[in-house]
């Protein structure tokens, strides 16, 4: 209480430090607001490229098989306990956070160790029955041995991300285009379908 | 120090300490903003491509690299054993073409394609348009625009499908000038594949199937399927009765005996050939429907994946635009799949075309033979009835033979299919030919019908009593007349065109 007494204003100051902290904290608040804060504690792919240096990362990951069934975070976050997923999930936000503050962020995005452990243990917990396929361990050589010295994508190496990844790699995103895929343009199924009515009658 | 002097010191900390925080919140709350800007422009089209955008240039701005590639399809210096990007005439190489087409376009002028990008040109350069001198001149209709331009899409869309397919192919000549391109296979807000020709979309309801269930990898065919394919103009349509509307004879199947039957059963014909006076049949171009009996297309292999295949550039992994003979590209084609000498697969490609053609050259001459005959049995007074059988032999022997020549490749998509149907096109045309000879015993000739002289396309062209010089001087005339107006129309109605925007 000793600090709070030194630093606590006196009666006819009171009311322009109120005012004063709540300008403080509003240009807080602001942060957080223009920086998207709250859009981080969710799963959505959407909010791994608030900072457009993970296009290509998005974007490869997009044109991948694993776009049906898994986010990002389904990868790159530990998925074992809720608290877990929340501590790593706070310390890598601020990790790369920082760094795009920065300006820090390189051309080729690297993953580091921590995440390499996360992302390996997430490969088993969705492909558990194929690691340890008999089948398979026979007809791939070395794979029962492999699987355990070592990464899956020291082999798979074009999951999911391909095999090129840098800032240049991606001309652009279209925010459209994960629209619902329809095979016929409005335009022409408009005139078509009133044509096939036609006929109906 | 007393307590007054310790107190302002306490304050004066307090004050810069809040200057720095407010300081660096500001200098975070402006970086942030800072990088929000640069992300709206990064990785952000460079235009907005607007519905039915004509101009390939415009998808280019967005597309750099796609583009490139896609302008490549201008190059013709590639020939292989039959066929390549070369404008190769295909009547001065094969005479016999001449007779088989006696009385119909083809017989005039048929060249050997030289890819999308001359699509528009090599039309209004052919003999087959003729030379109209007016809108509503010419010999064919506008419905054979539709294969030939992004220009059609965008004008089904501002006119309707049936006005498209109305009225003289001159009506529409400054309208159709771009050349085939990404407007004609993709969506332009999220470069989807789309289906932009009805024909295909009415094809599938006809069959009863529903194109929109069509996988990614099914469209990355079907986009080609759109034009590659074989189809009739239906003048008999209820309710639209006159307008020759692209159809598509798929109902039954896709096989030459299915379409056939389509045919026949509709009493439908393309023209009465000259010489026999058979009602024939022309098979356009069936690619994808003899593709689809081949080995690849069982495998899930799409047309795309060897005529469009995946290339890197500067580290980005795009489709290549430039179409192309995958015999000119074996590495990024072939290879991908079979790890063999690009010699040796070039050769299991030549190997099974001239294999075919031995047969498919045989079943030329019959035709031929069997047209010349016919004609000598009208000649010395043959009935309708007495020939009708036998007209009907020629027809369809005569369309097996096209399906197999015009599916372009098709000895290589599916050599097995190609060599039957080539095969019950010999039996076909030989049945029809014994028919024959016995007619013309009954009609009391002897001997042998002799083969014509029809060495080069010239004589072929004369056999058949067609005025080449005629047709010439007609198309000179509307190059130089129309042609140019058609062109100045078009300029003017695209300088109107807003820029993506």
């Amino acid at each position: 209480m000793g600090i709070y007494k030194k630093l606590k204003p006196q009666e006819n100051w009171k009311v322009p430090v109120i005012v004063l902290l709540g300008i403080i904290s509003g240009l807080g608040f602001y942060i957080l607001h223009i920086s998207k804060a709250t859009s981080y504690v969710s799963d959505d792919p959407k909010v791994c490229v608030n900072c457009h240096v993970m296009i290509p990362e998005y974007v490869s990951w997009r044109n991948s098989s694993h776009r049906e069934w898994a986010s990002c975070a389904d990868c790159h976050v530990p998925q074992d306990n809720v608290a877990e997923k929340y501590f790593f999930k706070a310390k890598d936000g601020i990790y790369h956070a920082s760094v795009y503050t920065t300006r820090g962020e390189p051309q080729v995005i690297r993953i580091k160790e921590a995440g390499k452990k996360v992302v390996h243990n997430n490969c088993i917990r969705c492909h558990e029955n194929q690691v340890t396929d008999a089948k398979l361990a026979s007809q791939v050589d070395g794979h029962f041995a492999h699987r355990t010295d070592r990464a899956c994508w020291e082999c798979h190496r074009e999951v999911p991300h391909g095999k090129q990844r840098s800032l240049s790699t991606v001309n652009f995103v279209n925010d459209e285009e994960l629209e619902e895929d329809v095979r016929i343009p409005a335009w022409l199924d408009e005139q078509l379908k009133e044509n096939y009515q036609n006929k109906e009658q | 120090m007393n307590t007054r002097s310790k107190l302002r010191v306490r304050n004066w900390v307090l004050f810069a300490l809040t200057i720095i925080v407010v300081f660096s919140l500001g200098l975070l709350a402006s970086s942030i903003l800072e990088r929000k800007s640069e992300s709206a422009f990064a990785y952000t089209p460079k235009v907005k491509i607007g519905l039915n955008e004509p101009r390939n240039k415009v998808w280019g701005e967005n597309f750099p690299r796609e583009y490139q590639s896609y302008l490549q399809n201008a190059d013709t210096l590639f020939k292989s054993a039959y066929n390549g990007n070369a404008m190769i005439d295909m009547l001065e190489v094969d005479p016999r073409l001449v007779v088989l087409w006696a009385g119909y376009g083809f017989s005039k002028d048929y060249n050997q394609g030289r890819g999308h990008t001359y699509a528009v040109t090599d039309l209004q350069n052919s003999l087959r348009t003729g030379g109209p001198t007016g809108p509503d001149d010419g010999p064919m209709p506008s419905t054979c625009w539709t294969c030939k331009s992004p220009d059609v899409p965008r004008l089904m869309g501002e006119i309707g499908v049936d006005n498209f397919y109305k009225g003289k192919w001159a009506s529409k000549g400054s309208e159709v000038v771009n050349a085939i391109g990404c407007a004609d296979c993709h969506d332009e807000k999220n470069m989807n594949l789309k289906i932009t020709r009805p024909a295909l979309i009415e094809a599938f309801e006809a069959m009863g199937k529903d194109i929109n269930q069509a996988t990614h990898q099914e469209m990355r065919s079907l986009v080609c399927a759109q034009c590659h394919v074989e189809y009739y103009f239906d003048t008999k349509i209820p309710e639209k009765e006159g307008i020759p509307y692209l159809t598509f004879p798929w109902e039954n199947g896709f096989s030459v005996e299915e379409m056939e039957a389509y045919y026949d059963e509709k009493e439908f014909k393309d023209w009465t050939h000259g010489l026999s006076k058979a009602p024939m049949l022309k098979a356009q171009h069936p690619g994808y429907e003899v593709y689809l009996t081949g080995i690849h297309a069982k495998r899930g292999v799409s047309c795309a994946d060897c005529h469009m295949p995946y290339k890197s550039e500067g580290g980005q992994k795009f489709t290549d635009h430039h179409i192309q003979s995958p015999l000119n590209n074996v590495a990024n084609s072939c290879q991908v799949c079979h790890r063999e000498e690009s010699e040796n697969l070039i050769r299991d490609v030549y190997d099974r075309q001239n294999r075919i053609i031995v047969n498919r050259d045989k079943l030329e001459e019959l035709l031929v033979r069997a047209h010349v005959e016919a004609k000598t049995a009208w000649d010395l007074g043959a009935t309708e009835e007495q020939m009708a059988e036998i007209l009907q032999d020629i027809r369809h022997a005569q369309w097996r033979w096209d399906y197999a020549a015009a599916s372009h490749g098709g000895s290589f998509h599916s050599p097995v299919e190609i060599g039957r149907v080539i095969g019950t096109g010999i039996d076909v045309a030989q049945e029809g030919r014994i028919k024959l000879a016995r007619l013309l015993i009954a009609l009391g000739f002897e001997g042998e019908v002799p083969y014509p002289d029809i060495a080069t396309k010239e004589k072929a062209q004369a056999f058949i009593g067609m005025d080449v010089e005629k047709l010439k001087l007609e198309k000179e005339k509307f190059q130089k007349t129309l042609l140019p107006e058609w062109m100045k129309a078009a300029e003017e109605r695209e300088a109107k065109m807003e820029d993506g925007e």
